[in-house]
C-alpha cells in the first residue's frame, strides 16, 4: 500500500518505533521485577539475573511481540486508508453533484473524447492495422506488370516464364477474377469467383474449414473441374451443409466436384470472390504474352526483401523483352506490398480520420486541463481552510486525486457507452465494400489508451492546483481572500496557451471538414456527361461452354439487342460492355494514323463495346460526326467513336473526325488494323463522379474483334431508359427476354444508374460525415474550453470588477475588459490553426473535388464560425461579470 | 503456543488478563503481579507468554494500549479493557463456569 504520502511516519520508521516500544515495555517489566527482588533484600546484580531468568526467553518474546505489533499496525493503517478512501469518494461524488455545471462540462468533454476516439479508431484499426488472417503477411507481395509506369495485370506467358526463372519467391499464384453461373435446378445465380493456380491457398497459409485445397495435378487442363466454396457462398446457397464436400455443383453448365470450404475470415472483403476453381493453363495460354489478365500474389522467400525481388524481376523482364519483342516491348515488373494494395485509398482516408480523432482527443485533454486548473484555483480557499483545520498536505492531495479519478471514471463509463453506440452506428452508416469494417468491434487497446490519457490529464491537472495550494502558506491564501491573484500570472499564461492550442486544433479539424463538405457540394454539381434519370443497367454473361465461338456470342448479343428494343415502356435500349460507375471493362492502346506503328505512340483508353442505341439511351451527346448505325457491319469500313478527351489526346490540335486509329487487333498481313473515327462523343465521368473523365472509345458490337469477347468473358450490360420515371419498370421484361435467349443465363448486378452514382460517392460521403462530426465535436469542445477559462477569469476578478463598477465603469466597459482577456489567445489560435491547416490538408488532397486546399470560402467560413463561437463562449461569462453588484462583490469574497 | 503456561487451558490466560484489567488500566508488570497475588502465587504466570497474549488481544481489539506514567514516574505502556474486551471476558467467564461445573460434577460428586 502506497501510504507513505499520507502524512504518517514512513513505514521503516514506524517499524523501528514499534520495535523500540516493545523493547521499552519489556525492559520496564524486567526493571520492575529487579526492584521487587532488591526490595526483598537481594543484591542488585543477582536481582536482575533472577528477574531475567524468571521472564524466560526474552529475545523470543521480543520478536513475537514485535511481529504482532507490526501486524496490528498494518491492520489499522488499512482500515484507516479504506475509511478515508470511502470518505474521499463520497466527498468527490458530493462535489460532482454540488457543481453540476462543472461536472457536466467535464464529463461531456471526457466522454466525447473517449467515445468518439475509441469508436472511430476502432474502425480505423479494423480496416488498416488489424493483421489480415494470413500467416506472416509482411512477406506477401503482389507482382504487377508495369507499362509506362501504369500498373497492369500479368499475362499467362509472363507468369509462367517469370516463375520458371525467379528464386525470390517461396511460392506465387495466379488469379483471374471472373463471375460464374452457379445453377442447381431452376435457380441460377451469378457469383463472383476466381480461377487460381493450385498454390493459391498455401500462399496465404489459411487452411480450409472443411475438405482440402487444390492438389498440384488439379490445375492441369482436363482435371480442373473441382471447386472450393467460400464460407459466405456455402452458408447462403448450400445452407452450411457439410456433406456438400464430395458432391457436384453445377457451374457454367457443367458439374464441378466440391472439395473444400474456406473459413469465414478468409473473406477478406465484403465483396470478395465466393468460389475458387483451378486455373488450368493450356499450352497455347502459356505461350500468350500480350493478354494481361492475371493478378499475381507471391510470398517472398525468408530473408529476401521486396527490393531484391524487384531487382531480380528486372533481369527476368529484360530476358522476356528480348524473347518476345512484340508482345513485351516495354515489359517491367513491379513488386508491391500486399497490405498496401489491399487497403489502398481507404487507408489514406482512415489515416486522415485517425489524425482528426487525435486532434479531438487533444482538445478534450486541453479542456480538462483548463477546467481543473480553474477549479483548483477557485478552491484554493477551501483547501487552505482544510489545511488550517489540520488536514495534512498528503491528505488534501489524496482527496483531490480521488476527485479527479472519480470524475475520470464517471466520464469513462459514459464514454464507453458512447463508444459502443457510435461503433454500431458507424458500421451501419458505412458504405458497403470497406474491407473488414463489419468486423469492427470496440478495440480494448484503444479504449484503454483513450481512457488512460483522460485519466492522466485529469490527474495531472487536478493535482497541479492541489500541490500549489498545499505549498502556498495557509495564511497567505486566506489573507489573499482566496482570489489567488498574486503570482497567478504564470498560470494565466498556461491557460492562454491552452486556449490558443485548442482553437488552432479546432481550426485544423474544421478546415478539413469544410473542404470535404465543399467537395461534396461540388460533386452534386458535377455533370456526369450523361443523363442517369430512368436508366436501368444489368449485366449478363454468356457461358463459355456454349459460346466460346465468338460468332455465336455475337449472334446471341445481336439478337438480344433487337429483342430488348421491343420491350414496352422504354424510350431507348442498348448493350454495352461497360457502363459508367459499373464494374468490369478493358483498356486498349490506340495508335493514331500518322505515327509509326510502335507502342511508344500508343494512347491508353477504355474500350466500350456498344450496340448503336447506347448514345440515345444514356443521352451521351455526339458533338461531331455520327452515331453508329446499321451501316457498321462486319466487313464494312471499321469505325469507332472517341470521346472528346481521347480525340484531343490522339490528335492534339487537329480535327480527329475522319482520321484513322489502329487498335485492338492485328490487321491483315500483320499490318496495323485501322478504324475510322466517325464521331466524337461528349466526355463521361465513367470511373467515379469524383474522378476526371477518362479517355473512352466506342466500337460497334458487330465489328468487335473475336478476342475481345474473351477479354470481357462474353459479359455485357443491358441498358434501358424507361419512358416513365421508374427506372426499374422494364426489369421483368428484361428478364423474360434474356430467359428466352438462354434460360440458364441470369441477370446480375442489376442497378439503376442513379444507384451506381450514389454508390460511387458513398465512401466520400461517409468520410465527409465522419470528419464533419469530428469537426463539430472539436468546435463544441473548444467553445466549452474558452467558456470555462473566461468564466474562471470572471470569478477570480469579481471583487476587482466590483471596484471598477463602484468607480463608475459601465456594463460595456466590463464586458470589454473580460473579452479582451479572451481575444489574444483566440486570435493567436486562429492564425496558428490556419498556418497549420495549409500544410495538414495535403493529406486530404486526393479526396478533394473542385476545391483548392486553400479554398478561401472554406477558410473564411471556418474562421468566422470559430470566431463567432469563441466570442459567444467568452461573452456569456462576460455578461455575467457586467451584472456584478459592487456591494455584494466586495462583501462576499 | 509453546510459551503458554503448561497445564493452562487455551483461552484461560486471556480471560485472566482481561479480568485483571476490570479494575482499570495497568501495565504488564502490574498485571503479572496482580495475577500472582490474586491466585496466592498458586498460578505462576509464565511471563514469556504474558506479553504476546497482550499484543494479540490488542490486535483483536479486546484491549487498547497507551503510553503513560507509572507509579514511579516511569514511562510505561498501560493496557485498558475495551467494550469488545468486556464482552469477551463475560463469554470466557461463562464458558469457564460451565466447564468447571461439569468437571466438578465428575471429580467432586456431592
Amino acid at each position: 500500500m502506497a501510504d507513505s504520502h499520507y502524512g504518517r511516519p514512513r513505514r521503516p520508521a514506524r517499524r523501528r518505533e514499534i520495535a523500540d516500544e516493545v523493547s521499552d515495555e519489556l525492559e520496564f517489566h524486567i526493571e520492575m521485577r529487579t526492584r521487587e527482588y532488591i526490595a526483598r533484600g537481594m543484591n542488585p546484580a543477582d536481582a536482575r539475573d533472577r528477574a531475567l531468568a524468571r521472564f524466560g526467553d526474552l529475545a523470543y518474546v521480543r520478536k513475537t511481540c514485535r511481529e504482532i505489533g507490526r501486524r496490528k499496525d498494518d491492520d489499522m493503517r488499512r482500515r484507516e486508508y479504506f475509511g478515508e478512501l470511502r470518505q474521499d469518494i463520497g466527498f468527490a461524488l458530493r462535489q460532482l453533484v454540488a457543481n453540476p455545471g462543472f461536472s457536466l462540462v467535464a464529463i461531456v468533454t471526457l466522454a466525447l473524447g473517449i467515445g468518439a476516439t475509441t469508436a472511430i479508431f476502432s474502425a480505423v484499426n479494423a480496416v488498416v492495422f488489424r493483421p489480415l488472417p494470413i500467416a506472416d503477411p509482411a512477406r506477401l507481395v503482389f507482382v504487377n506488370e508495369a507499362w509506362r509506369g501504369q500498373p497492369s495485370d500479368v499475362s499467362a506467358g509472363n507468369f509462367v516464364d517469370m516463375m520458371a526463372a525467379q528464386t525470390a519467391f517461396e511460392r506465387a499464384a495466379a488469379i483471374q477474377y471472373a463471375s460464374f453461373n452457379v445453377s442447381d435446378g431452376d435457380n441460377p445465380e451469378r457469383v463472383i469467383g476466381a480461377r487460381v493456380t493450385h498454390g493459391f491457398f498455401d500462399l496465404f497459409g489459411v487452411a480450409p474449414s472443411i475438405g482440402r485445397v487444390f492438389r498440384p495435378d488439379e490445375d492441369q487442363p482436363g482435371s480442373e473441374f473441382v471447386v472450393i466454396l467460400s464460407h459466405r457462398l456455402w452458408t447462403r446457397r448450400f445452407a452450411a451443409d457439410k456433406s456438400i464436400v464430395g458432391r457436384d455443383v453445377r457451374i457454367g453448365g457443367r458439374p464441378y466436384r466440391a472439395v473444400g470450404v474456406m473459413p469465414a475470415e478468409f473473406d477478406l472483403t465484403s465483396d470478395a470472390e465466393e468460389l475458387w476453381v483451378p486455373m488450368a493453363f493450356t499450352p497455347e495460354r502459356k505461350a500468350m504474352h500480350d493478354e494481361h489478365y492475371l493478378t499475381v500474389p507471391a510470398r517472398l522467400r525468408d530473408g529476401v526483401t521486396r527490393e531484391q525481388a524487384e531487382e531480380q524481376l528486372k533481369t527476368i523482364a529484360t530476358t522476356l523483352r528480348e524473347r518476345f519483342p512484340r508482345d513485351n516491348a516495354e515489359l517491367a515488373f513491379r513488386v508491391l506490398p500486399f497490405t498496401e494494395t489491399f487497403v489502398g485509398e481507404d487507408r489514406n482516408r482512415l489515416l486522415v480520420m485517425l489524425g482528426a480523432v487525435g486532434l479531438v482527443l487533444l482538445i478534450a485533454c486541453g479542456n480538462i486541463a483548463n477546467l481543473l486548473l480553474a477549479r483548483g484555483a477557485t478552491r484554493s480557499r477551501e483547501l487552505a481552510i482544510r489545511a488550517a483545520l489540520g488536514a495534512g498536505r498528503g491528505r488534501i492531495v489524496r482527496q483531490l486525486l480521488t476527485e479527479s479519478l472519480v470524475l475520470a471514471m464517471v466520464a469513462g463509463a459514459v464514454g464507453l457507452a458512447l463508444a459502443w453506440w457510435t461503433t454500431g452506428t458507424l458500421v451501419a452508416l458505412a458504405p458497403p465494400g470497406v474491407p473488414r469494417l463489419d468486423q469492427t468491434s470496440i478495440d480494448t487497446t484503444v479504449l484503454a489508451f483513450a481512457l488512460g490519457l483522460s485519466v492522466l490529464s485529469s490527474l495531472v491537472f487536478g493535482l497541479a492546483p492541489a500541490l500549489r495550494s498545499a505549498r502556498a502558506g495557509v495564511s497567505d491564501t486566506l489573507k489573499e481572500g482566496g482570489r489567488g491573484q498574486a503570482g497567478s500570472g504564470g498560470r494565466d499564461w498556461l491557460r492562454s496557451v491552452l486556449i490558443a492550442t485548442e482553437v488552432a486544433l479546432a481550426v485544423l479539424l474544421l478546415v478539413g471538414a469544410g473542404l470535404l463538405i465543399r467537395s461534396a457540394i461540388e460533386l452534386t454539381r458535377v455533370r456526369p456527361g450523361f443523363n442517369p434519370a430512368g436508366v436501368l443497367t444489368a449485366r449478363m454473361t454468356l457461358p463459355a461452354a456454349e459460346y466460346r465461338d465468338s460468332t455465336r456470342a455475337v449472334a446471341a448479343f445481336e439478337r438480344l439487342a433487337e429483342e430488348i428494343e421491343r420491350i414496352p415502356g422504354v424510350t431507348a435500349t442498348a448493350l454495352a460492355s461497360q457502363v459508367p460507375m459499373g464494374p468490369g471493362g478493358n483498356g486498349n492502346g490506340l495508335i493514331p494514323d500518322g505515327k509509326p506503328f510502335d507502342l511508344k505512340y500508343a494512347v491508353n483508353a477504355r474500350l466500350r463495346i456498344v450496340s448503336p442505341g447506347i448514345f440515345k439511351t444514356l443521352e451521351i451527346p455526339i458533338l461531331r460526326g455520327r452515331e453508329f448505325d446499321a451501316r457498321d457491319r462486319r466487313g464494312a469500313q471499321k469505325v469507332m467513336i472517341v470521346s472528346q478527351t481521347l480525340a484531343g489526346a490522339l490528335f492534339p490540335g487537329q480535327d480527329a473526325l475522319g482520321r484513322r486509329v489502329a487498335c485492338c487487333e492485328p490487321g491483315p498481313d500483320g499490318k496495323p488494323d485501322y478504324k475510322m473515327i466517325v464521331g466524337i462523343a461528349g466526355d463521361m465521368r465513367g470511373r467515379a463522379l469524383a474522378a476526371p473523365p477518362p479517355p473512352d472509345f466506342y466500337l460497334p458490337i458487330a465489328q468487335v474483334p473475336a478476342e475481345a469477347w474473351d477479354w470481357n468473358q462474353r459479359t455485357m450490360y443491358i441498358v434501358t431508359r424507361a419512358t416513365s420515371g421508374d427506372a426499374m419498370a422494364p426489369l421483368p421484361h428484361l428478364r423474360s427476354v434474356v430467359a428466352a435467349i438462354d434460360p440458364d443465363v441470369p441477370l446480375f448486378n442489376v442497378r439503376t444508374m442513379e444507384e451506381r452514382m450514389t454508390e460511387s460517392v458513398a465512401g466520400a460521403r461517409f468520410n465527409t460525415l465522419l470528419l464533419s462530426l469530428l469537426g463539430a465535436i472539436g468546435l463544441a469542445l473548444s467553445a466549452i474550453g474558452i467558456y470555462g477559462v473566461i468564466a474562471y477569469f470572471v470569478t477570480q476578478r469579481t471583487s476587482e470588477i466590483g471596484v471598477r463598477v463602484a468607480l463608475g465603469a459601465t456594463r460595456s466597459d466590463v464586458i470589454r475588459l473580460v473579452l479582451r482577456q479572451a481575444a489574444a489567445p483566440i486570435a493567436l489560435g486562429l492564425a496558428a490553426g490556419l498556418l497549420a491547416s495549409l500544410a495538414a490538408t495535403r493529406a486530404l488532397a486526393s479526396q478533394l473535388v473542385g476545391v483548392e486546399r486553400s479554398d478561401p470560402i472554406t477558410l473564411a467560413s471556418v474562421i468566422s464560425v470559430l470566431a463567432v463561437t469563441a466570442s459567444l463562449a467568452a461573452f456569456i461569462p462576460a455578461r455575467r461579470a457586467a451584472g456584478v453588484d459592487p456591494t455584494r462583490a466586495l462583501h462576499t469574497t | 503456543m509453546a510459551h503458554e503456561a503448561p497445564g493452562m487451558m487455551h483461552g484461560t490466560l486471556d480471560a485472566l488478563i482481561l479480568r485483571t484489567l476490570v479494575g482499570g488500566a495497568r501495565h504488564g508488570y502490574a498485571i503479572a503481579r496482580w495475577l500472582e497475588e490474586a491466585t496466592d502465587e498458586m498460578l505462576t504466570i509464565e511471563e514469556g507468554s504474558l506479553y504476546p497474549a497482550l499484543y494479540r488481544m490488542e490486535r483483536k481489539g479486546w484491549i487498547e494500549a497507551e503510553w503513560g506514567t507509572s507509579e514511579l514516574n516511569r514511562r510505561a505502556k498501560l493496557y485498558r479493557l475495551t467494550s469488545k474486551g468486556r464482552k469477551q471476558l463475560a463469554a470466557e467467564t461463562e464458558h469457564w463456569a460451565r466447564f468447571a461445573a461439569a468437571v466438578s460434577k465428575v471429580l467432586l460428586p456431592a
